[in-house]
């Protein structure tokens, strides 16, 4: 008889979701919220979504297996996705297998980072992605269980068991999931997709190994250059690790801040530039061991100064969330890049 | 009742075989590397110190990877590969 990780399709017999639960948990394929059970029947519906879509998978590291998109749909299956929701999935994995997003290093890391997924183009609404008030939390089916699908995957193909592949040392409440929508139609410049060189017509996922958002508040600024001014503060972050790692991060602007900066003038390059100069940490603010440690490897300071990315492309912009005067700020694990994928 | 495997998977193609050759840890160029990450380059210079007294040449030598968190670039290794006969890998943390 065959192991049963050897086994595509396995009789489990008679089980209520309950009994399957134990069952999944036995196995280690729970993320440790409830499960549905992903039949035949089920992962059928799923599959049908994706067909036409013949375009083979890399191998997943760490675990190095290619995965029969039946297993991906089980995986969807079980996150509580619908199945017309499969197909972003499965572009945001293909996000993941981007060489340069450096899936390996992101799933072993200590660090705490998560797969960012962010959805933009017409299928944000066909599927009702959040892409305004709280965007980033709970209450839509879409938001939670794409994001938590991905998760799935990551544990049960990749093998990202936490405390044996996985070993974040704190992990990540957006390990469960961290899927959002940009919100186009109050965005006063250009679409994320667009700005990759998408068609605004174009569904596109793009994926980030990224921390959860941290919160940019700003009630009192009225200009842009004063919102900048807080922004930038948020960032420059001698804790995180973008200040030797080097890589990309997001600055998710909500609306209401997107229009003042609009109304000032600010294009997304200009508030790249402003952000880059201005988040700069000073050395002041970075311990004798920590810049020992930068300067060894070859991250040195510029004069008086670290910057928190290689250049002001590493910060890239957008627009989600509704009304307040609230932004975010997503750091990225560092040796990792922003992947863009057209939705099949 | 029948379900889908959510952990299945097809083996991929293992990396091609290699044929390990035969060292001499006395007096063959011997390269000490990195993860980059704290503790490492102290952990070799440790190494580095134990090994020289037991050998007559100074051929050992410190390379690193650029970035902890990502895979050694592919120059790197090849050029480990070309110039020594042994590598030995320090991971700190």
């Amino acid at each position: 008889m065959k192991d049963i990780a050897e086994q595509e399709v396995i009789d489990i017999g008679e089980m209520d979701v309950e009994a399957f639960n134990e069952y999944a948990t036995e196995q280690g394929w729970s993320d440790g919220m409830p499960l549905f059970v992903p039949t035949e029947a089920k992962v059928a519906k799923f599959v049908e979504t994706v067909r036409g879509d013949n375009r083979p998978y890399a191998p997943v590291p760490p675990r190095q297996i290619v995965p029969t998109v039946q297993a991906l749909a089980a995986n969807a299956v079980m996150a509580g996705c619908k199945p017309e929701y499969f197909p972003v999935v499965t572009a945001a994995l293909r996000g993941v297998l981007d060489p340069e997003y450096n899936l390996h290093g992101t799933l072993a890391t200590t660090h705490s980072c998560a797969p960012m997924v962010m959805v933009s183009g017409p299928i944000r609404h066909e599927l009702n992605i959040n892409c305004g008030t709280n965007c980033f939390g709970q209450g839509r089916q879409a938001n939670a269980t794409i994001g938590r699908a991905l998760g799935l995957m990551l544990l049960n193909i990749a093998g990202a068991k936490p405390g044996e592949m996985d070993r974040s040392t704190q992990g990540n409440p957006a390990k469960f999931t961290f899927c959002f929508g940009e919100n186009e139609e109050e965005n006063p410049w250009t679409p994320y997709h667009v700005q990759r060189g998408f068609a605004p017509t174009d569904s596109v996922v793009t994926v980030m190994s990224g921390e959860g958002p941290h919160n940019l508040n700003d009630h009192g600024s009225t200009t842009g250059d004063g919102l900048l001014t807080t922004f930038a503060g948020g960032m420059s972050n001698p804790g995180a690790n973008t200040i030797y790692g080097k890589g990309p991060m997001f600055v998710i602007i909500g609306p209401e801040h997107a229009a003042t900066l609009k109304r000032d003038g600010f294009t997304i390059d200009s508030i790249r530039e402003e952000l880059w100069k201005r988040s700069r940490v000073h050395l002041s603010r970075v311990s004798k061991e920590n810049l020992v440690t930068y300067e060894t490897t070859g991250h040195k300071p510029d004069g008086d100064w670290l910057s928190i990315g290689r250049d002001p492309k590493d910060i890239h912009i957008t627009v989600a969330g509704g009304p307040g005067k609230h932004s975010a700020f997503i750091p990225s694990f560092g040796g990792t890049t922003v992947a863009c994928t057209r939705i099949a | 009742m029948r379900i889908f495997n959510p952990s299945f998977g097809m083996a991929a193609a293992g990396p091609a075989k290699v044929t390990l050759q035969p060292i001499n840890w006395a007096t063959d160029a011997i390269a000490l590397i990195s993860n980059s990450k704290p503790n490492a380059r102290e952990l070799l210079e440790g190494v580095r110190a134990m090994l020289g007294a037991h050998r007559p040449v100074d051929n050992i030598h410190f390379h690193a990877k650029n970035s902890a968190s990502q895979p050694a670039p592919k120059e790197l290794i090849e050029k480990v590969a070309k110039n020594y006969k042994g590598a030995l890998l320090a991971l700190g943390d």
